[in-house]
């Protein structure tokens, strides 16, 4: 229960902070939300290839992030964060996955007019 | 951008006013003077005896892990016979009012409790039986029990567990408040939407349940945490994953449960009360809101959440079955699976209670076959329990009873389930009492493992024994009335009584709703049994040596009753599973270590009681709309927090010779003693 | 299990002097677990912002497109990433034990984090000015709750560098201030990753 007797300082989450990973994460991550950007001002792509190359950006940023912001990785100091992680993703896609797909089936079976989109969203 | 609210409101005192208070209703004033005198009586006590400081000393600043579990049950035990309460009214309106020359007294054309009354009954007796009860229990058994099972000395987060407590106190708190000061919800316990919309409950009733959920979530959050840390960081040396008890498996993944559905449902109510609050459109049936939506939120959490209350009680099963038969858990791995895929599917389930929503048969497909995928590994347990107690020795206790009944429970709510699982079977069957008598065989089966746990580790907190002549007498009524009770109504069911029924128009029913309300009657029997097991087992407290059945396999059992604050005077090795038995077996179980050393301590602290206290403040403010007392109450908050960071208070530390004199004096050290106090530790002399 | 067990001559039933857990480690793990608890929170958020961000949930209303500008989003978002940035290497300074250059960095994260919600105030004020506030319609509920459930989470990670500032100088670098440093770093990378799937999902896909 007591405190470890070497300095906090010493400590491995401290140990992992790096500059040049840091500033790699803040770059990376900039080029893509730019590449992003620029690919949905241009509109050249229909909208189920521009979804799937959107979300590819997204996920390839949000992977940087978790390597090189969060440091996550299987050592040690970091197993444990990485290992939660990994058992929540299939929560947040089950949840926002299951409920689109739920929603949709009800729109298509409930509403009595066909919805009229200005806009494609997931849901339609 | 606040919204209109129906009613007088004054900037002091919100919407509160003197017609808020309900003197002119017999039952409540009746329910307000027992509980005045209960109060009383209590606080005189204290008072009395002078031992107000011991309290706020020993337990309501208390860090102690052991301590806040105790304190988790004894909230869940009153809230327990509170929804008890309630649901005793439901069977007896029900028994009275059939039929329409049906007698009515009190302000109701039938029965005795007026439709909006009766409304706000039951949706208090499902929040209160849920989310007051049942969830406070088991995690107060799991506060008690991990830390002892995997040898640590506290939690993770010995202050934050505290601080967890006192949310749910807050929130519990509330739920009693509504019974006094205004309205509570009439919209279910889960919140029948759009009717908690405020143009259709435009009073507080609904507020108060929001709030009151809401509060109380944010503890269970917490305390996830603190479990989930402590089992990943704090076992002690040799305890290897496979090595830990099935019941810090099964509190693992139920916190895992916790930990990720409970956000949900605060999101949920969240989105709610942006609609009440600031007239926003989440969930109304106009300007874009979708109601459904709600359902869908709530019952993200609200699936997740029944498997979060039935894992424990499967943990416990794994526990006391072992013991009793005096062999080791068969199947240990495939039981720490099964767990774990129960707990990953529960969160591929939710839509199955709403099957009825017009989803498309796709969708309500993948739902039906996730749902009957669950039974695979439930089935898996049940044979692991049945195989463990094959050719075992048993003896026939009072928490292997509970634990046998619980087993037949499961049986019966579990086969029902798979019933219900069926999408046709479900459009026949949706919102009618069958639905009810299914899920109240599995909530009492979790209420059978929360007896048997209690009467299993009773002996280890305090001491000495709990009646076991009592507690029989206990069991046997309370099991007998389960039965009677909730057969008859699977009856209804098929018959076709729906839920939430205020006046029961088909005579035909009268026999079946009567053998209901007898079994009610059986049960209030049962309680007096409870009330005086207790009592006997007070006033005789026959003392237990460390391992009061004689037949324990796992750690918390090895070291003394009642354990000491300290837990363990050094802390064990641990060389296999099932590390009692096995030392039992080669007769090392009494061997006590040679020398002590010093041992840290974290001190007490107030400021987890202050800010629970504080919360209720809020959510008091924020129910009644009186804004400057939730804002002073939640700056409070923020500053308690601040405060508590500039703490330099590191604990204290028990020197050797003193673990050396409490383990000569074991009372000095129990649960009951008064410690000394300690000068404090600081950041200089840690390192 | 028990009767498989080597026998029991010399086995180790006590463990003294046992160091126990470290506190940086669990209170890290404790606070990550937190996180991902709050993601929870965002998740469903996200899933009723799905839910209500069609043609029905706008009830006549303005629609995604024409309440997002993804080029000012663009700005959001270099300042979110770069306040993370700043804060980051003010806990490179934390190695050396440098207390001038954390400091450094957390008032350069704040003085960012502060543009990015002024941007965010300008719009959703704006938004109110017309008229389409969260009680116009459903899908704007869901915009303004999404984004200001965000505000607040960057709200609440000012004033806990606001103290960190204060604990610094006066406590040094004790063991609970180097883990509430270290906690506040996942926090802040946590509101940015969040901003980044706002951005994408709101502002980009919202404006296609």
């Amino acid at each position: 229960m007591s405190a470890p007797r070497t300095s906090p300082l010493d400590h491995p989450e401290v140990r992992q902070a790096s500059a040049w990973r840091y500033i790699a994460g803040f770059v990376s991550s900039m080029v893509l939300m730019q590449a992003a950007l620029l690919v949905t001002l241009r509109q050249h792509l229909p909208y189920q290839e521009y979804i799937l190359t959107i979300g590819g950006l997204a996920l390839v940023s949000l992977l940087s992030q978790a390597a090189l912001f969060f440091g996550l990785d299987i050592s040690r100091a970091q197993i444990w964060k990485s290992v939660s992680l990994v058992l929540t993703i299939p929560l947040f896609i089950l949840s926002v996955g299951l409920t689109v797909w739920m929603f949709q089936s009800l729109a298509d079976r409930t509403m009595l007019m066909p919805m009229t989109s200005v806009q494609p969203t997931l849901l339609e | 951008m606040q919204v209109a609210i129906q009613g007088p409101w004054s900037p002091l005192f919100g919407r509160l006013t003197l017609d808020a208070i309900p003197y002119t209703n017999p039952i409540l004033i009746a329910t307000f003077a027992v509980a005045a005198v209960i109060g009383l009586v209590v606080v005189g006590a204290v008072l009395y005896y002078k031992k107000l400081g011991y309290l706020w000393r020993e337990w309501l600043t208390s860090v102690d892990h052991k301590k806040i579990g105790v304190m988790y049950i004894i909230l869940g035990l009153v809230m327990l016979f509170r929804g008890f309460a309630d649901g005793l009214m439901i069977r007896t309106q029900q028994a009275i009012a059939i039929g329409p020359n049906s007698p009515g007294v009190m302000g109701a054309q039938h029965g005795f409790i007026p439709p909006f009354h009766f409304d706000q009954v039951y949706s208090a007796h499902g929040t209160i039986m849920i989310l007051f009860a049942a969830t406070p229990i088991l995690t107060g058994l799991t506060n008690v029990v991990v830390p002892l099972q995997i040898g640590a000395r506290d939690m993770a987060f010995p202050y934050m567990n505290a601080l967890s407590l006192w949310l749910t106190t807050a929130g519990a708190i509330l739920v009693m408040l509504s019974l006094f000061v205004g309205d509570f919800s009439a919209a279910g316990w889960v919140g029948l939407i759009p009717l908690t919309e405020l143009p259709y409950s435009p009073g507080v009733g609904v507020d108060y349940w929001m709030w009151a959920i809401q509060i109380s979530s944010i503890g269970t959050t917490l305390n996830a945490i603190n479990m989930i840390v402590t089992i990943i960081k704090m076992r002690a040396p040799g305890m290897s994953w496979f090595r830990m008890p099935v019941f810090t498996w099964t509190t693992l993944s139920t916190n895992i449960i916790g930990l990720t559905a409970f956000p949900v449902l605060g999101a949920a109510l969240a989105l709610l009360t942006a609609d009440r609050y600031f007239g926003a459109h989440f969930y109304t049936a106009g300007n874009g809101g979708n109601l459904m939506l709600y359902t869908n939120l709530f019952w993200i959490w609200g699936h997740p959440e029944v498997y979060f209350l039935v894992l424990p009680a499967f943990g416990i099963f794994s526990e006391i079955i072992p013991t009793f038969a005096e062999k080791p858990l068969f199947g240990y791995t495939t039981m720490v699976a099964a767990t774990f895929a129960i707990a990953g599917i529960s969160w591929a389930v939710w839509l199955h209670h709403f099957f009825t929503m017009a989803a498309g048969p796709d969708v309500n497909g993948f739902f039906s076959v996730a749902t009957m995928l669950v039974g695979i590994p439930t089935g898996v347990k049940v044979f692991n329990w049945m195989f463990t107690l094959y050719r075992g020795r048993l003896t026939f206790t009072t928490p292997m009873l509970w634990a046998l009944a619980g087993l037949f429970l499961l049986l019966l709510g579990g086969l029902t389930g798979m019933m219900l699982a069926i999408p046709a079977v479900n459009y026949t069957v949706h919102d009618s009492v069958f639905v009810i008598a299914h899920f109240h065989c599995m909530v009492l089966l979790i209420g059978a493992a929360m007896f048997a746990a209690v009467s299993y580790w009773w002996p280890k907190v305090f001491g000495f024994q709990l009646d076991e002549k009592n507690g029989l007498m206990f069991f046997w009524t309370f099991i007998a009335a389960t039965i009677i009770v909730f057969i008859a109504m699977f009856a209804l069911g098929f018959e076709g009584e729906t839920r939430r029924l205020d006046y029961i128009y088909d005579p035909a029913w009268r026999p079946m709703l009567w053998t209901e309300e007898a079994g009610m009657l059986l049960y209030c029997v049962s309680i007096g049994y409870f009330i005086r097991m207790l009592y006997v087992s007070l006033r005789d407290r026959v003392p237990v040596p460390s391992d009061p059945w004689g037949t324990s396999r796992t750690l918390e059992f090895l070291t003394h009753s009642p354990v000491p604050f300290y837990n363990f005077a050094v802390t064990p090795q641990v060389n296999t599973r099932d590390e009692l038995a096995w030392r039992r077996e080669n007769g090392l179980n009494n061997v006590q270590p040679e020398a002590f050393e010093p041992i840290h301590m974290p001190s007490n602290s107030g400021i987890p009681f202050i800010i629970g206290m504080l919360s209720l403040g809020f959510g008091f403010g924020l129910i009644w709309r009186i804004w400057w007392l939730a804002g002073f109450a939640l700056l409070g908050i923020i500053i308690a927090v601040i405060i508590r960071s500039f703490d330099k208070n590191l604990g204290y530390e028990l020197s050797a010779e003193d673990v050396a004199a409490m383990e000569r004096n074991l009372s000095s050290a129990g649960i009951a003693a008064e410690q000394p106090a300690r000068t404090p530790l600081t950041e200089a002399e840690a390192h | 299990m028990s009767t498989d067990s080597p026998p029991a001559t010399g086995a180790r039933l006590f463990h003294p002097h046992f160091a126990g857990h470290d506190q940086i480690s669990a209170r890290t793990l404790g606070f990550w677990l937190y996180l991902l608890s709050d993601a929870l929170v965002f998740t469903a958020v996200f899933a009723a912002y799905a839910v209500l961000n069609n043609s029905m949930g706008a009830s006549g209303g303005p629609i995604a497109s024409q309440v997002v500008d993804p080029v000012e989003g663009l700005w959001q978002t270099y300042a979110v990433l770069g306040s993370v940035a700043t804060y980051s290497l003010g806990t490179v300074a934390l190695k050396s034990g440098n207390k001038a250059g954390v400091m450094l960095g957390i008032i350069l994260s704040i003085a960012l984090a502060l543009i990015f919600l002024g941007f965010e105030a300008h719009d959703l004020l704006g938004l109110l000015a017309k008229g389409d506030g969260p009680s116009r319609s459903g899908f704007l509920s869901a915009f303004f709750i999404l984004i200001a459930t965000h505000g607040l989470h960057m709200i609440f990670g000012i004033i806990w560098m606001l103290v960190m500032l204060v604990q610094i100088p006066t406590m040094g670098f004790t063991t609970n201030v180097v883990a509430r440093l270290i906690n506040l770093r996942m926090f802040w990378q946590f509101q940015a990753t969040i901003w980044v799937l706002v951005y994408i999902y709101v502002y980009m896909i919202g404006a296609f």
